[in-house]
């Protein structure tokens, strides 16, 4: 093992999960953020400010919210003000406004009870506790659909007028909602939907020349001088434009093509890699929705993509797809859940597009669900989730 | 008085609780320390009345933690984490 050679000096820095410290060519849209909130710093509490960011897949939403929760929270260290930035991802919260502010106060209290109260009242003690550390929250909503889709317009009503009922009171809540476009605002009243849509900042699909900018600063950072090829980035950043100017997409193929070289022991990333990890990387919107998932989810979903392996048939039911979950719970020592539970899973999977089900009709007896795997290869979703749930 | 504080193996293991987690609310206590909720409850109440400890009430919640202003709970809390290193030196 001592002699194993690799293509990477710091993986860590191609990570879904890693904010760089600037941002290529968001700057713009970095300095905008910061001029919308600079209230924050000058006069803390006279008002709360609403914010969207809105762009498609691998735009740098996300790590836009994030870099700039980084920076105001030291800026205003330095002034000796209280501003916490709290990002908290909507999906994985459930799109439940319970969970997402249950997030928020946990940051705050560790060990707050999970369970004894209405999300109107956690509102009410999410403001307290603001009150009493005198601190100042920017709330970070990334992926709103999925609380508008869950919670209809009223979550993020009472979001928004949080302060209303609170009068000369300091403001402490301002918020940034992430989200792929405004077409999920419409579900919104009139006047939560002006509120919301008056600042903001959209962020353009990257053009290749620019994601080649961006994969450049990564490759500095992740790997080892002169083992990734010119032609290599040139393709990789030509496959993300045509991904929708993905630039996450184009992160992604870029460490899976460095894997591919580890793995032949190759000493260069050569677009050979490339190929071999494009045909390998499936839609990150997918990739998203199962690193949210729960963990007797993953499991159900890692027993389907072991069965689908070694079968031609299209689509497995219920009780199949049951047995083999029945068996991953074994060897991960889980209590398996039971069958209206698995057949939650199963619609919640459906519509994040992960497995496709439908209900039988003719050809076999009864009614029963089927499930299919149509958009990933199973090796690929077994790989992925096995090592997830070795994280975990 | 102090024996009335540390007569109870219960109160002791509250006690012990906050050094070692700090804040919890009155449930999360009594399942940690092996109480029904109200033992657990009469318990903060003598702790608290003896000034060792605090709460602050979040509606329906209240979130108790170790007064370290008072000196008595402060020097319970190096009472306890010697003991948690004896221990823990004991079992090597």
């Amino acid at each position: 093992m001592s002699s194993y050679f690799t293509v990477f000096t710091d993986e860590s820095k191609l990570d879904i999960n890693y904010i760089p410290a600037s941002l290529s060519h968001r700057e713009s849209q970095f300095n905008l953020l910061s001029k919308f909130f600079q209230f924050a710093i000058e006069s803390p509490g006279k008002m709360a400010q609403r914010i969207l960011i809105v762009g498609k897949v691998g735009t740098g939403k996300t790590a836009l919210a994030k870099l700039f929760g980084v920076r105001i929270m030291q800026i205003a260290q330095e002034k000796g003000i209280n501003v916490r930035y709290v990002h908290v991802n909507c999906r994985e919260r459930r799109g439940s406004l319970f969970m997402i502010l249950q997030q928020v106060i946990l940051d705050f209290y560790p060990h707050f009870p999970k369970r004894g109260y209405s999300s109107e009242e956690l509102l009410g003690m999410l403001l307290q506790v603001l009150d009493e550390q005198n601190v100042f929250v920017i709330l970070g909503l990334d992926e709103l659909e999925t609380l508008v889709e869950n919670e209809g317009a009223d979550a993020l009503y009472e979001l928004t007028r949080i302060h209303e009922s609170r009068f000369k009171a300091p403001q402490r809540l301002s918020l940034i909602g992430i989200l792929r476009g405004l077409e999920c605002l419409e579900a919104l009243d009139e006047s939560t939907r002006s509120t919301l849509q008056r600042n903001i900042i959209l962020l353009e699909e990257y053009s290749k020349n620019q994601l080649r900018d961006i994969l450049d600063a990564r490759v500095v950072l992740a790997f080892r001088d002169g083992v990734i090829l010119e032609e290599t980035l040139d393709q990789i950043a030509e496959l993300a434009e045509r991904e929708g100017g993905n630039a996450r997409y184009g992160i992604e193929l870029l460490w899976r093509a460095g894997k591919y070289a580890d793995a032949s022991s190759l000493s260069e990333v050569s677009p050979e890699c490339v190929r071999r990890a494009s045909s390998s990387v499936y839609p990150t919107v997918q990739k998203d929705a199962v690193f949210s998932l729960g963990l007797h989810e993953k499991l159900f979903l890692l027993g389907l993509a072991r069965r689908f392996k070694h079968t031609t048939q299209a689509y497995l039911t219920m009780g199949e797809a049951e047995e083999a979950y029945r068996i991953v719970c074994e060897e991960y020592d889980e209590k398996p859940r039971r069958h209206t539970q698995l057949w939650k899973y199963v619609n919640d999977l459906s519509a994040a597009d992960v497995v496709k089900s439908k209900v039988s009709s003719d050809g076999l007896r009864g009614k029963t669900t089927l499930i299919g795997l149509p958009y990933v290869s199973a090796e690929e979703l077994e790989r992925e989730l096995s090592r997830r749930l070795r994280l975990q | 008085m102090v024996e009335d504080v540390f007569s109870s193996k219960g109160r002791v293991k509250i006690l012990r609780l906050f050094v070692e987690i700090g804040e919890l609310n009155i449930s999360e206590i009594a399942r940690r320390a092996g109480l029904n909720y109200a033992t657990a409850n009469q318990h903060l109440g003598i702790l608290e009345s003896a000034g060792l400890v605090l709460h602050k009430s979040f509606g329906r919640i209240r979130i108790y933690r170790l007064n370290e202003s008072n000196p008595h709970a402060r020097a319970v809390k190096v009472l306890i984490e010697s003991w948690g290193t004896a221990d823990r030196r004991k079992v090597k």
